[in-house]
């Protein structure tokens, strides 16, 4: 492997590494504090990348107010599900299950309602670049995904540490009983969970929007690659879902450039198989969901 | 608040007006539409491969209005309407088993046109079982066995040789490519087209090729490692439109500045927008625009190719032309005319009457019922195929190539590489 191929592919890591992160850390927070696998978190994704082709690209606003309207949008679609259904299957986590799967089916149909089923074309917001050792290529495109994960994890990691709301999250993620006796409202943080994990899905789409031109369907490989790195991490780890999603990108693009990437999807399987054998509550994860 | 009002008067003259109306046409569309053929249309209408069905079904759409305009098909003593019933099989073999079942046993279609594909070995049996005529896009889905089942517009993937072999005449300074395809039926037997055609042109294909998973979201990796030994040419074999727009924008945004060759590049426009006018010239495939002046020319069968285009942009907007836009409707042609020959709508006496002298009237010329060698089969109608050329943003037909006179010169590269890849009708399983 040349020198330039070597940082083209740490280029090319970092950023698999940072929308995967922003995807699987919004995956966990719901299921740590809810106990619900959504299984529409995929759809959130494609929905935030909508957004940005409704504004956007059709209506030619500029793309960081597309952005920011993805985020707040699918947040609100958060808030939605929350109320509508996982509110009313609170302790029927199958039917919360359920009924994520239905309403992955119901945004799908909206899409496709809405946009067709072809891909949707959004032009990159600028055409600037970096070359790094006049080798290795990073698009501004790409280094907004980059900045974004690194800028919004950061914060919701202090939000989580430092805020009152935060440690209510945390607090429920632990023991949900043990809060509600501490005066803690399960709504509100079920409410705060929904938005941002719901929110950094679709900030995730959003952004994502010019490199992977969205279709409705698009939601469907995000969330495997989804599971796999918060099984790996451990259930409700946020810092698991962050430092695995960058070396579950790590290893799936090196093996991806240096081999082929069927052989990299098995190796990421591996890896699952291997923690759970070895570990089986995941790298970060606690015996019990706490 | 607006209110909608009608008087006594308007009502009058408006329903006198209807009748009138309904009176005069009522001789032409009792004479026109006494008889309905229903033919299936069984394609993936939703999906990654949606690209290669949806479109199709349109351009169908097109050319039934202008058939039951003109009064519609007369066949034997009867004049019928078409009517076409489409099926999504989500590019899903047994979603396509069950669509070839509700065609053929509810719907009481006379011929399927499927993409084909894995779908096909889903739809097979049912096929078989009830022998209907069935037509595919991709004639490897032909074997000695798929008697009832033709590749009357498409020989996909042998027409790629063309492109190649035009590149290799109007650029000789080119000498080494690498390829990359989709791990899947559409893939390989693409790629061992390709590299048939590159040995005989005698460019260089470097490495082995790319077999991605289909499942691919991420194109960096997989052109940082093509653009890593450093090609002439960059060769996207037949991916879906889906790949085949990140993997372009993968090269262009990676600094590729070398050539480009693929055997579709759907929707085209979207990826001059997305990379550059000066990116894109010069990138080569096989599929034309249909406003093509080139297509005027006296060797091409397809019916009205401009206006076809003009109505097809019309109803569905430029951007939504793709390769397949018109290929459903040329095989249409075919069935159509055939039918009136064979005097019946019966999926036998039309498959015989289509193949009767081993020539046909292919989209772009006359050409030969063809595949006994490569498919076990003759059942591929085959001929001249063009060469298009994106050129200061539009797709351009630079040339017509004839795949049999490429095939008379270089079947053992082909059958080599098939060989090598397993797509041999004999090695399919």
């Amino acid at each position: 492997m040349t020198v330039e191929l070597f940082l083209q592919t740490v280029v090319n890591a970092t950023y698999a590494a940072s929308y995967m992160a922003l995807i699987a850390v919004g995956f966990v927070l719901i299921f740590g504090v809810m106990g619900v696998v959504n299984f529409a978190h995929g759809e959130l994704y494609m929905a935030g990348a909508y957004v940005v082709v409704a504004l956007y690209a059709d209506q030619a606003l500029p793309f960081f107010v597309a952005v920011a309207a993805g985020l707040v949008f699918v947040g609100l679609l958060g808030l939605l599900m929350e109320l509508a259904l996982f509110r009313p299957l609170r302790d029927n986590p199958l039917g919360g299950l359920i009924a994520s799967i239905g309403f992955l089916l119901i945004l799908q149909t909206i899409a496709v309602l809405g946009f067709g089923v072809r891909m949707e074309n959004v032009p990159p917001s600028t055409q600037d670049k970096i070359v790094f050792l006049d080798g290795a290529v990073l698009t501004y495109q790409r280094l907004y995904v980059i900045l974004a994960a690194v800028g919004l994890l950061t914060a919701l990691w202090l939000f989580l540490r430092k805020s009152k709301f935060g440690w209510a999250l945390r607090a429920c993620a632990q023991d949900r009983e043990a809060a509600v006796l501490q005066g803690m409202s399960i709504n509100q943080t079920a409410r705060l969970a929904m938005f941002i994990g719901a929110a950094l899905a679709g900030v995730a789409g959003a952004l994502t929007a010019p490199l992977v031109s969205p279709t409705p369907f698009m939601g469907h490989s995000v969330i495997v690659t989804a599971f796999i790195i918060i099984i790996v991490g451990g259930l409700g780890s946020l810092e698991g879902a962050v430092l695995v999603a960058i070396l579950y990108a790590f290893v799936h693009t090196f093996v991806t450039t240096l081999y082929d990437g069927t052989l990299a999807n098995i190796v990421g399987l591996l890896l699952m198989l291997a923690v759970l054998i070895v570990k089986p509550t995941g790298l970060f994860g606690a015996k019990e969901r706490a | 608040m607006t209110k909608f009002q009608i008087n006594r008067r308007d009502f009058l003259s408006t329903t006198a007006a209807a009748t009138v109306m309904a009176g005069v046409s009522m001789p032409k569309l009792a004479f026109a539409a006494d008889k309905v053929v229903k033919i299936g249309f069984l394609a993936p209408l939703t999906g990654a491969v949606a690209a290669w069905g949806k479109p199709g079904l349109d351009g169908c759409k097109i050319w039934a209005d202008w058939v039951n305009a003109d009064g519609g098909i007369k066949i034997g003593d009867d004049v019928y309407k078409v009517e076409f019933v489409a099926y999504d099989d989500e590019y899903d073999p047994s979603n396509a088993r069950t669509g070839a079942v509700k065609l053929i046993k509810e719907d009481d279609v006379k011929f399927i046109m499927m993409l084909g594909g894995d779908p096909w070995p889903g739809a097979a049996p049912v096929a078989e079982k009830e022998n209907m005529l069935v037509s595919t896009l991709l004639p490897s889905d032909l074997s000695p066995e798929t008697k009832m089942l033709v590749a009357p517009c498409e020989v996909h993937p042998i027409y790629n040789v063309t492109g190649v072999e035009w590149l290799a005449e109007n650029k000789p300074d080119l000498k080494t490519a690498v390829i990359c395809a989709q791990d899947d039926s559409l893939g390989k037997p693409s790629v061992a087209t390709y590299l048939a055609a590159f040995e005989a042109a005698g460019i260089e294909v470097l490495g082995d090729p790319i077999f991605f998973d289909p499942a691919t979201t991420d194109f960096a990796p997989i052109m940082s490692k093509m653009l890593a030994l450093k090609p002439d040419i960059i060769c996207l074999d037949t991916c879906y439109a889906d790949y085949v727009h990140p993997l372009t924008e993968q090269a262009f945004q990676q600094g590729f500045k070398g050539q480009m060759i693929s055997c579709t590049a759907d929707f085209y426009q979207k990826m001059v927008e997305k990379t550059s006018k000066e990116f894109m010239e010069g990138f080569i495939f096989q599929f034309p625009d249909f406003d093509d002046p080139k297509l005027n020319e006296p060797h091409v069968n397809f019916n009205k190719p401009n206006e076809f285009y003009a109505e097809y942009v019309k109803r569905f907007g430029e951007g939504e032309w793709g390769a397949v836009s018109w290929e459903y409707a040329s095989i249409m042609d075919l069935w159509s005319d055939a039918a009136q020959r064979a005097d019946s709508t019966d999926p036998e006496k039309v498959l015989e009457a289509m193949k009767v002298g081993g020539t046909g009237k292919q989209a772009f010329g006359e050409a030969d019922w063809w595949g006994k060698e490569l498919f076990g089969i003759d059942n591929a109608l085959v001929g001249l195929w063009p060469v298009v050329v994106i050129k200061d943003g539009k797709a351009k037909i630079q040339d017509f190539k004839s795949i049999p006179a490429w095939w008379d010169k270089h079947k053992d590269l082909l059958i080599k590489h098939m060989e090598a890849l397993d797509q041999m009708y004999y090695q399919r399983s």
